[in-house]
Parts: C-alpha cells; structure tokens; sequence
C-alpha cells in the first residue's frame, strides 16, 4: 500500500476504526522515511516546545506538507489527549511525542497499518523531520540461473517474443507483456530481467521467463533469484543550486556541466549513487534493496532543503 | 623475492633475489650458496648455473620505464608546453599520469585511451589550480570524442580519488574572451567593431552573472553562455553601430565557434534581461523588444538587484507558480506594477505581461510534455512474486508449427 501514497491526492486515508483523525500519512511516511524508532532526547509534552523551527507550510504539493500537516494534527491531538483516553494510539506517551510516530502498534493494541516487512527501517538523526516525499521505484535488475545449457537459436525460432542476434550480442532478448519486462537469456542458463517496478514483479517476470524457456523444451530450475540493482526517482520541488552543492559537498560529488547537467552524488552510507538536477528531479541508483533508497533520499533531502533557503 | 628453480648445492627450493654491494644475485635461502649473479655483459657462458641476466636487473634497476609510459609522458609534456602551462603543472600532471597508467583499470586499456587519460591528468591538473580550462579545447587538442574523454575522465577521478574544484566561471570568461578578435584594428574587422578589452570582459563578466543568478548557468554547458553574453555585451557598448550585426557574423569576425547552444542562451538572457528592462521607471514607457533593450544593457546591470527583486519573485516561487498554474484570473499578483493582461494566460506557469514570474530554471518554467509513468496502481503492487502462472499466457509467446515453418522460410531468404 506503499505505493498507493504516492498516488492517492488525500491527505488522510480512513484506516482507523477509532473514527479519530490520527496522523496515519505521516506514519506511513516514517515507514518509508526510515525515521527514528525510539525517541530518546524529544520532550514528552509537546505544549512547552518551540516549534518555531518547522518550515512555514505554504500552499504547494500537499505531499510535501504530509509531515507538517502531522505536527499539526499532533498539536490539535495533544490538546485532546486528555480527553480521549479510549484510542488505543495514544497510549503510549514515548510515542507520542516523537512527531511522525512510528512504531505504537507493538505497544498500542494493533491499532496501526501492518508494517510490511519491505521497509526495514535505519535509525536517522533526530533532529531531521521527515520529507514526505516517497522515492518511486523506476526499474529493477535481478538475476537468476536456470541451471541449465540453452540453445539460442532455438529459442529465437521457437519463441514469438524473442530476438537474437549474434553478431551484436551473444544473448536473446525476450520480452513480455506482464508484467513489462526484458530478459536477457545467455546460452550458458544464466538470464538478466530488467524493467520491472517492483521487487515481487521482478521475481513473477523472471519466473515467467523461465517457464518459457520451459516450455520451449529445457530443463529450466529458478535458482539464485536475486536483485541486483534498483533504481529509484522522484522530486523535491524547488530548483537546485548545484555549484553551491558540490562546494559543500565537494567529497562526494561531481558536477561537470560539460558533461552532464546533473550533479552526481555518491552517498558513503547507504552505498547510493544519487543524481541531482537542477529542476529539483533526484533519480537514485545502486540499492540492492529499497531501504537503501528511501534511506539515501532521507539523507539527501535535508542538504537539498538547506539550499533552497539559502537562495 | 623468491625464484623459480632449485639450488644446485643442497636442492632446497628457496632460492632468493638478493644484492651484495649493489650486484644482484640469486642466492639460496637455506645453505647461501650463490646460484647467479649480475653480469656486466650477457653471454651463455659454459657454466650452466650462470644465467643470462638482462641488464636491469643486474643494476638492481627493478623499475624500467616502459615505451608507452615514456610516450605518454612526452604528450603530456608536449600539451603542457602548447597550452603555456606554469613547470608546476607539468610535474603534478606527469605524475598523475604516472600513478594512473599503474593502476589496474588502466594498464590494459587501448593505446587511444592511454592519449586520453594525459589529456585528462592535464585537464584536473589545471582544474586542481583554478586554471579554467574545459574539456572541449583538450578533446580538440587531442582529436578526441567527447563521450570518450568523459568516460576516461570520470574512471580517473573514481580510481585515483581525486577531488576536482568546480570550474570558474570568471576566470573562463577572462580566458575565453582572450580569444577573440576584436581588441586589435586589423584590415577585416570594421573600424567601429573594435572593442577595448577591459570593458567588454567586466561587462560580460556582469551578464554572466547575471544569468547564473538566474539559473540560466546551472546544468549547462558555460561555453554558449559566455560567448552570448559576450555577444550582447558588445552590442550594449556601441550599440548604434553593431545592432545590425548578427550572432553568426559575430563569431565569425571574432574568430571563435558559435556553439549551437549560444542561440538559445542568447534568446534566454534577451528574456531575463526584457523583463527587467519592464520594472525600470524610465523605460517602462518604450515598447521593448529584442532589439532596443540591448541599447539599455548599462542601465539594467547597473541596477539588477533591484530590478531581479521587483522582476521575479524571488520568495515564495512556489506559491506563486502554484497559483498561476491554478490559474486564478480574478487575483493579480501583488508585486509588480501594471498588470495588464496581455491576451489569456496559457496553462501552466505561463507568463503574463508585467507580472512578476518565478525565478526558477527554463527547464521548470517550460516544462517538455513527458509521459508520467504511472504510479503502480493497487493491483499491481498487491503482486506477491510467486503467483501461479497460467499456461494459456506462457503459450501466447510460443510460435505454433506453421509459424516456425513460414519463419524457416523467411529466414532462409536473408
């Protein structure tokens, strides 16, 4: 349901059965946002903090505002606390007071959306708020063996989906429709699938193909499946100054206008190569899982955000 | 180091490459008897433990500069020499190149990429001391392609870990416009065409500015820029005698590439430049075009922080390009002055006349209509991965057997 948050325009999706409004996007955003797990050092009572250092919410992407539409709601929440003692969210005070709460539902009584077990999550620095911005997945790579010798030019004659040609490449390309994938089977039994959206897309293509080439009279096996690069992208909104980037950030990237506009930015942990343009479009790459990418995004976007005030 | 063979006295295999006052010898590491020794000359002597030993190893030399690496380093030397460089960067460059033909990645590649990676340890070399040089006059020097050089650049700065400062963009102008043909009367530049070089480069160096604060610089190539800036700097300081004069004939007197690009960096800064030229009290009553705001280029740089103020929001882009694009007509905006509305506004963050418009780069302002792959819908991210897999879908990619017959046949004829 991850990805339905990027597509779906409410701020609020009813989940709860409590019929309160609780702050379910900006869990849903700590979810992917990797944010802290355990609040330490944040006050309990959110009455005596200074908020005066969250960011003006203006009119622009609701996305943008999800986690500060959530201080707010939380603000109005602490308010009614009190009162509402029957939801079974607010009952733990230690997560309450962390912004975007993330983890009430092994306290609370399963009140919350299931954590699904894709977003592993990686403890950020607390003073960060979360974006609110989920990277998309563009394309997975993955790999896998089937395990046994295959006659190319077999395949290619048998095969309606396929195209093999020698001269330029010693493999057969072979597409199909769902979900819309390439695969490139090597005589040696060793296949690539790319262009698939997600991890279990990947896995469904690959298996696929592998039928084919069972069907096609091999003794196909689905060994070793793995993934081995994602690729994600997405946009924070505002225009970037990129020569101002790689002067601060000048061990990590690389800006050469005459060679590329954008500005490439390779990220120690997670291991994440991040291409920044100037209109605001980050495309990630690199991850072997899509934590990595959320994680790298999270990182990203406070050192973007910090150029955007200081144009 | 140990070597191949067994010692001769006592059979052990431990046989060592030692050296007795500077003279290498093969010596056993278990009963020291001396196996070989460097020779003066090289011969196949009768005694059959005397090896021949080549003369770099007898000197103890273990290092030999091989050809390709002392080619090399007379390129780089050479390149160093025509660009002018300062001795400094020769050496610095001359050991990059050193370091990188080592490295692995590098050792085995082509003979043509081996000329690249000099050009390349020149090009950091000079970017490491602000010497604003790009990569299109070291691939012209070299006769290389571009993608090629990039490629070769961006391995030597991953391998080597090299960390290379952001070109200057002022000291570009300064060297680019060194180029150019117009500071001298000569027989083929007309008389009013001569320029004093001091003021055309401050001027250019103004405009430049001007445009990266405008993110007309950001992502691009600098080349375009500087030449349309220098063109329109130029024009702006005789302007009655050169607004005749084209962008092409220009480039061509001054004796410098017009790039493609330079044509759209020019109409990008005539746009910037007309809209601040709209917020300046005394021109506001001219109808401005592409040609007469050149005449009042001075006057618009002399005051360009005002009028970028009043020009373009500068604060709260966002808000307004929001509510441009929601496309409110009954609000004008608040800044600036007459409002006229110039015919309807189109989609989008479209301008309209003498309304302020967003100070964002061209690539937000006109955003190209691309296909938005859709967000996975609910269907498709409810995929497990390990569904059954219907055999009627697998069958669709097959090809039936009058398929392969006709597809047998129609191979055949290729």
């Amino acid at each position: 349901f991850k990805d339905d948050l990027s597509a779906s325009p409410q701020l609020f999706t009813p989940m709860s059965p409590y019929g309160v409004d609780l702050p379910i996007q900006t869990t849903e955003d700590v979810l992917f946002g990797s944010q802290f797990n355990q609040p330490k050092e944040l006050p309990t009572d959110f009455s005596s903090v200074d908020l005066s250092f969250l960011p003006d919410i203006t009119q622009d992407n609701k996305e943008q505002n999800l986690s500060e539409d959530g201080h707010e709601m939380q603000k109005e929440l602490d308010g009614s606390i009190s009162r509402n003692k029957d939801s079974g969210i607010f009952m733990d005070e230690s997560s309450l007071c962390c912004p975007d709460a993330t983890q009430p539902s092994p306290e609370a009584s399963g009140v919350c959306p299931p954590v699904t077990p894709m977003t592993p999550m990686t403890p950020v620095t607390p003073a960060s708020e979360s974006s609110g911005i989920v990277p998309q997945l563009q394309n997975i790579v993955s790999t896998v063996n089937l395990a046994c010798k295959l006659d190319l030019k077999n395949i290619a004659l048998h095969a309606r989906n396929a195209e093999y040609n020698p001269k330029r490449f010693a493999a057969v390309i072979m597409r199909i429709r769902e979900p819309r994938t390439t695969a490139l089977i090597f005589s040696s039994g060793k296949m690539v699938c790319t262009g698939a959206k997600s991890e279990e897309q990947s896995r469904l293509a690959a298996r696929k193909y592998a039928r084919v080439v069972q069907k096609l009279g091999f003794p196909a096996k689905f060994l070793d499946f793995k993934i081995q690069n994602m690729v994600g992208s997405c946009d924070v909104r505002f225009p970037i100054r990129l020569e101002g980037l790689v002067l601060t950030h000048q061990q990590f990237s690389s800006y050469e206008p005459e060679l590329f506009p954008g500005l490439i930015y390779r990220m120690v942990k997670p291991r994440i190569v991040l291409l920044i343009f100037v209109s605001g479009k980050v495309v990630l790459t690199g991850a072997k899982e899509r934590s990595e990418i959320y994680e790298a995004f999270e990182n990203i976007y406070p050192i973007l955000k910090g150029f955007k005030k200081a144009l | 180091m140990a070597a191949r063979g067994s010692c001769p006295g006592c059979g052990s295999a431990a046989l060592v490459e030692d050296a007795h006052y500077a003279q290498q010898q093969l010596v056993c590491a278990a009963c020291g008897c001396v196996l070989a020794e460097g020779l003066l000359t090289t011969t196949y002597t009768e005694e059959e433990h005397l090896r021949e030993v080549a003369y770099s190893q007898s000197t103890g030399q273990k290092e030999q500069l091989s050809r390709c690496l002392q080619r090399g380093i007379r390129r780089v030397q050479d390149l160093c020499k025509v660009l002018q460089l300062p001795t400094v960067f020769e050496e610095t460059a001359v050991s990059y190149f050193q370091r990188a033909l080592q490295h692995a990645s590098f050792h085995l590649v082509s003979l043509e990429k081996k000329e690249l990676l000099g050009g390349c340890c020149i090009f950091v070399t000079c970017r490491q001391h602000n010497w604003p040089l790009t990569m299109g006059t070291i691939c012209s020097l070299l006769y290389a392609k571009q993608e090629l050089f990039a490629s070769v650049y961006l391995s030597l700065q991953k391998e080597l870990g090299l960390s290379v400062p952001a070109l200057s963009l002022a000291d570009l102008v300064k060297t680019h416009l060194n180029s150019f043909q117009l500071f001298r009367h000569t027989a083929d530049i007309p008389a009013p065409f001569v320029e004093d070089k001091e003021k055309m480069v401050a001027r250019t160096m103004q405009i430049v500015e001007l445009a990266s604060e405008t993110w007309l610089v950001t992502g691009r190539h600098p080349v375009p820029i500087i030449t349309a800036a220098a063109f329109l700097s130029w024009q702006s300081l005789q302007p009655a005698a050169r607004l005749t004069c084209t962008f092409t004939r220009f480039c061509k007197l001054a004796g410098v590439d017009l790039p493609p690009p330079a044509h759209l960096r020019l109409k990008e800064l005539l746009e910037i430049l007309l809209r601040m030229a709209s917020k300046l009290s005394w021109l506001r009553v001219f109808n401005m075009d592409k040609k007469t705001v050149v005449k009042h280029i001075g006057d618009l740089l002399q005051h360009r922080i005002f009028l970028l103020k009043n020009a373009f929001c500068l604060e709260d882009e966002e808000q307004r390009a929001t509510a441009l694009s929601e496309g409110s007509p009954g609000s004008p905006p608040a800044a600036g002055g007459a409002a006229q509305e110039k015919g309807c506004p189109s989609e989008g963050k479209r301008q309209r006349e003498g309304s302020p418009r967003p100070l964002l780069p061209p690539c937000l302002i006109n955003p190209r209509k691309r296909l938005r792959t859709a967000a996975l819908s609910a269907s498709d991210s409810a995929i497990t991965g390990d569904e059954p897999i219907s055999d009627s879908e697998i069958e669709q990619y097959l090809r039936g057997p009058e398929e392969i017959r006709a597809f047998r046949k129609a191979k055949a004829w290729q």
